[in-house]
């Protein structure tokens, strides 16, 4: 573990050094094993949030209040820890530049974390692929990323929205509804572009965003979709 | 159970160490409805143990128990395997 970082009041990214790491695809995940003293044992999955090209593996951890994992990644880990770690793991929900697009990311809360992975991998190859995010939190707080979203959106074909479902701060210019297709079609590509489609979220989240795609007659077989925890916690 | 539905994404460290290939984005054949879907697209159910389900028909594709000292893994349908030869 080299390095902590605190991303919202629930979330910290967890910067990890892994010795003979063979390298991963955007989108994929790796499974953590901790063991406590009495060797019981828990295991959980998280979405890498890094880059392949970056030489660290970041991992961001929003924490579930009941959870056994993830109130220990989110406030005890310090720097300097040992974590055991399998992967990277999963050849589904993943993008490669080569892959092409356009592409359409749809993200529910923390399921915006294997999605930054493919949007830090399109920023380091230097690619312009048409690329539009969307990204659904109750309130602003939550949003993850913020400011590297905005730098990466300035120009160089990635458009970024957010949706804001429960409170917006005074003179938010996003949207402030859950995910409808009138939102979508504003956030395009449209079907005939024949976009990409990654959605990552909450089961809920998943599955209202695959439905509104089908329902604007984008190819079920170009969404790909990946349901997030909690896993347990 | 909406919040404990997840997808076949979350097994593929399970399914790594059983089967020794990263299998979520193979494809597998319905026994029950003939639908051809890839293992991470497939709905997972939590419960006492994991069960993989054909997310156009419900039928079972795969069942896992994670016990203390070993996993035990149960397929069905036609499972496709491919993997990257290093």
């Amino acid at each position: 573990m080299r390095e902590v970082v605190a991303e919202t009041g629930r979330a910290r990214t967890i910067v990890l050094e892994v010795r003979g790491w063979p390298g991963h695809v955007a989108g994929q995940h790796l499974d953590l094993r901790l063991t406590a003293e009495d060797g019981y044992q828990a295991q959980r999955s998280y979405s890498i949030a890094s880059a392949p090209e970056d030489e660290v593996i970041a991992l961001t951890v929003e924490r579930i209040d009941d959870g056994e994992v993830s109130p220990f990644l989110v406030d005890e880990v310090r720097a300097g820890d040992e974590l055991e770690v399998r992967g990277p793991v999963g050849g589904y929900f993943t993008w490669r530049v080569r892959d092409g697009g356009p592409l359409l990311l749809l993200a529910g809360g923390s399921g915006v974390v294997p999605l930054m992975a493919m949007l830090r991998h399109r920023a380091a190859r230097n690619s312009t692929v048409d690329t539009r995010l969307l990204v659904s939190a109750r309130s602003a707080v939550d949003l993850l990323y913020r400011g590297e979203l905005r730098s990466l959106a300035d120009g160089r074909g990635l458009a970024l929205h957010e949706t804001l479902t429960r409170e917006q701060p005074v003179g938010w210019t996003g949207f402030a509804r859950r995910m409808d297709a009138e939102m979508l079609m504003e956030v395009g590509p449209p079907a005939l572009a024949r976009p990409r489609v990654f959605v990552c979220g909450p089961t809920a989240f998943v599955e209202r965003g695959a439905d509104l795609l089908v329902g604007l007659g984008h190819a079920p077989a170009a969404i790909r979709a990946e349901r997030f925890g909690p896993t347990g916690g | 159970m909406t919040d404990l539905t997840l997808d076949g994404n979350a097994l593929a460290g399970l399914l790594a160490e059983t089967l020794g290939a990263d299998l979520t984005a193979a494809p597998r054949r319905c026994a029950s409805c003939g639908r051809v879907s890839e293992v991470g697209a497939h709905r997972l159910y939590r419960g006492a143990g994991l069960v993989l389900r054909c997310p156009a028909c419900g039928d079972e594709a795969a069942r896992i128990a994670v016990l203390p000292d070993r996993l035990v893994l149960r397929l069905s349908g036609t499972w496709r395997v491919e993997v990257t030869r290093r």
